[in-house]
């Protein structure tokens, strides 16, 4: 694609990107962390980095309902890739939430007491990478599904509760949430979990067709009573 | 499709609305809309009761029952009780996202001009989806009942109560209401969603806050739920907050009807109504924050530093067991362990084994004692703090109360048995120390009835090798005795709190040798244990004694990576003392 038609493009991205979901869910989330402040600070608690995980969990909700293509079928007949669009709001989605965490970052520092280190936060970086990642598959995954009206409200609480069981299964969170895991092994596997939510985000997104059915059977049953259609017509 | 699906609800029914100008007679609209809004209710109540969002929210819910209630320790009425709410929890997120799906179903699939021409107004629709939130008590009442069976499956201690599981339900109740006002005025399925974050924020991060005020959140999970000896009235308020929670559930209701009330009288009639839930919520909310009566905390405090003033004890053999009333029933899943320990003795020591229970309630928890002044909150802190189980002892081993599992749990069968063991064999099964301060612990260095009472807590609670393996290569810990680093091992349950001091500090070469010796058969070990057992208790008795007498070698330890000792210039390592006769 040349690089002249960039402009356009991103002012395409930009103007269909979901942005009030999106929005809603990172400042809910700063308003939550916000009130917990307030709260630690009235009980002389200190916040810690446990408050920015819970509560970046709106803005997940959020990054739920960008991965979606409403009117893919048309987007299919257009000369750019169908996957164009969604990969531009979910890199726009990015770096919304990049921003939200640095804000819920700073607001933790800020409320912390004079001499009270935080802890690393390259793990938590790594963790949160690894959760937008699982909601933005999942959502893109429900995109291709039977429950693509709902999009996001069935691909948020999927990705909440993947989440979830990450978090108290035991093998998993052995690995997975540090301690007992060391820093070092969580961000490794939190971005092995990124590469491969990636990769199977890229994959729905190349995907034309709704899926209304799932397993093998189903599909062979339904490649096998595919009837030939009509020849395309020749465009000239 | 579910609850939340794009299907219209009864939306043809063709009964009248409370609005409708067919039926002049306001009597008969009257019991028309009536008849309209049970008619809907039914469809809706139907929907939300089999809708996957609420379903999974039932078995995520169940598992966390599971997780907090049943699994960890042996379960007591007076904690669960309150904590399957933290289940009802789950399943209301799940019953508030999906009762804003059906609220704002209309206007997000784009029908409300469609709803709009049927006989049943928006007022009748929402006042019929707020009765169909009774679909969510099937579910509410099933983890209820699958909680308390789990629980009695388990041996519950105790009694149960019934302010804390009704509370539990009319959360749920609540959170579907809190989910149709949403639905109502945002149809967009996000506002569930955050709606939902909202509610779990604060039960997530609940047990962060030390202050009363927590008692205002929908749902807590109070510090000290599990560490009370027995129940304590009005920690937690549940009935105050089964009444708050009624209070919120109605106020939601009414805002949600507010939204779609049209006629000026309604809307004040709704007003007055709202303005009593919020004073029923004031006061509610007012009750929970009272502080707990100073002569129940005065009485938990004392049943906390003298335990053996309100403990029965049970004595069997040379041991005493002595356990809170509550906890009696925990006594033969105590006495399996120490029996196992003294079948394998060539001759009990002629001095009693007390294992008593020790609650460890922290009494400077503002969530506790709120309300009361600071000298007698001081005061019951320093009472506490002279309670048993921090000092030294040869004679006893101190349990805490409600840390024993509720089955299966090898590695607090283990930490029991090893300590008597140790009291068996003449090492002081509770050495004064607190978790973390090692210090205070003395080692075995060397001393043959180490191995000894490692081998005869082994034997008795059957522990596989596998539970047992010490750290390799590598990850060690030592401590340093005399200058010296000397490998430790970290026994199962070492670290799980199930005792309120620790003992000696076992060491590798001891865990090795005990290890050595299950390899032979225990015939030929008792033979020679019972053949000189004076001389295997004296602490100048060597491990490579006692390995000669068996006729196996004596294990090696591996060696440490940096074993000649902390870098020049660091600061001093605190030694531990060697044990003593």
């Amino acid at each position: 694609m040349p690089l002249r038609r960039l402009p356009a493009l991103a002012r395409h991205v930009s103007r269909t990107m979901p942005w009030g979901p999106l929005l809603a869910g990172c400042l809910a989330g700063l308003v939550l962390l916000a009130v917990l402040a307030y709260v630690a600070d009235h009980s002389r608690t200190p916040l810690s980095l446990a408050q920015v995980r819970v509560t970046f969990l709106p803005a997940l909700a959020g990054l739920a309902f960008v991965a979606r293509a409403p009117v893919r079928p048309l987007a299919l007949a257009a000369p750019a890739p169908a996957w164009v669009t969604p990969a531009g709001q979910l890199l726009l989605a990015i770096t919304v939430l990049a921003v939200t965490v640095a804000a819920q970052l700073g607001l933790v520092a800020h409320t912390s007491p004079p001499g009270h280190a935080l802890p690393a936060i390259y793990p938590l970086l790594a963790q949160l990478t690894g959760w937008a990642a699982l909601v933005a598959a999942a959502a893109a995954i429900c995109d291709r599904g039977r429950y693509a009206d709902l999009g996001g409200a069935v691909a948020g609480p999927a990705g909440l509760v993947v989440i979830g069981a990450g978090w108290f299964t035991p093998r998993v969170s052995a690995l997975l949430v540090a301690p007992p895991a060391t820093d070092l092994g969580a961000t490794v596997a939190w971005y092995v979990i990124t590469a491969a939510a990636l990769a199977v985000t890229a994959s729905a997104q190349r995907d034309p067709w709704h899926r209304y059915r799932l397993g093998r059977r189903c599909q062979r049953r339904a490649r096998g009573q595919r009837r030939p259609g009509p020849p395309a017509p020749e465009v000239s | 499709m579910t609850a939340a699906g794009p299907r219209p609800a009864a939306a043809g029914t063709g009964a009248a609305g409370p609005d409708d100008d067919r039926w002049p007679d306001p009597a008969r609209r009257r019991s028309t809309a009536a008849g309209t809004v049970a008619s809907l209710a039914r469809v809706e109540a139907g929907l939300l009761t089999r809708s996957v969002v609420v379903l999974a929210g039932l078995v995520a819910g169940g598992a966390m029952v599971y997780h907090f209630a049943i699994a960890p320790t042996r379960p007591a009425w007076w904690a669960a009780t309150w904590q399957i709410g933290y289940g009802q929890q789950i399943l209301a997120l799940a019953v508030l996202v999906a009762a804003q799906l059906a609220a704002g179903r209309a206007r997000r699939d784009k029908l409300s001009e469609l709803y709009r021409s049927f006989p049943a107004t928006a007022r009748t629709r929402v006042a019929a989806q707020l009765l169909g939130l009774a679909g969510a008590l099937p579910a509410s009442l099933v983890l209820v009942g699958g909680a308390a069976i789990g629980l009695e499956l388990s041996g519950v201690l105790g009694r149960p109560g019934y302010a804390a599981p009704a509370a539990g339900v009319l959360l749920v109740i609540a959170a579907g209401a809190i989910g149709i006002a949403v639905g109502t005025r945002f149809a967009h399925p996000l506002a569930g969603v955050l709606a939902a974050v909202a509610l779990l924020v604060p039960f997530s991060q609940s047990n962060r806050f030390t202050d009363p005020f927590i008692w205002l959140f929908p749902w807590v999970a109070p510090d000290q739920l599990g560490w009370v000896p027995g129940q304590l009235a009005g920690y937690p308020p549940a009935a105050a907050h089964a009444v708050m929670l009624a209070a919120a559930a109605g106020l939601a209701g009414l805002v949600a009807l507010a939204l779609t009330a049209g006629r000026r009288r309604f809307r004040l009639g709704l007003a007055v109504a709202a303005a009593a839930a919020l004073a029923v919520a004031g006061v509610a909310g007012a009750v929970q924050l009272r502080p707990i009566p100073a002569a129940d905390l005065a009485r938990l405090a004392a049943e906390v530093a003298d335990p053996a003033s309100v403990q029965h004890c049970t004595t069997t053999g040379p041991v005493r067991y002595c356990l809170y009333p509550a906890f009696r029933a925990e006594l033969p899943a105590l006495q399996a362990p120490v029996r196992g320990v003294l079948a394998r003795l060539p001759q009990p020591p002629a001095r009693l084994l007390t294992i008593r229970q020790a609650a460890q309630v922290d009494f400077t928890d503002p969530v506790l004692t709120h309300g009361h002044p600071a000298a007698l909150r001081a005061r019951w802190a320093r009472e506490v703090a002279r309670a048993p189980g921090s000092a030294s002892s040869s004679s006893a081993i101190y349990l805490i109360a409600g840390r024993w599992p509720a089955s299966g749990a090898g590695a607090a069968r283990f930490s029991l048995a090893l300590a008597a063991a140790e009291w068996a064999v003449g090492l002081p099964p509770t050495a004064g120390a607190v978790y973390g301060d090692g210090r205070a612990q003395c080692v075995p260095l060397n001393q043959a009835r180490e191995a000894v009472a490692i081998w005869l807590a082994i034997r008795a609670t059957g522990a596989p090798a596998s539970e047992l393996a010490p750290a390799g290569p590598g990850r060690q810990s030592a401590v340093y005795v005399g200058g010296t680093p000397v490998v430790i091992w970290n026994y199962p349950g070492e670290g799980a709190s199930y005792l309120t001091s620790l003992g000696p500090q076992p060491t590798q070469a001891g865990y090795l040798l005990a290890e050595a010796m299950t390899q032979l058969p225990a015939r030929r070990v008792s033979r020679v244990l019972d053949g000189a057992w004076s001389t295997w208790l004296n602490d100048r008795t060597s491990q490579a004694r006692l390995a000669a007498a068996l006729g196996i070698p004596l294990p090696r330890v591996p060696a440490l990576p940096g074993e000649a000792g902390p870098p020049p210039g660091a600061n001093p390592v605190p030694s531990s003392p060697v044990c003593g006769p």
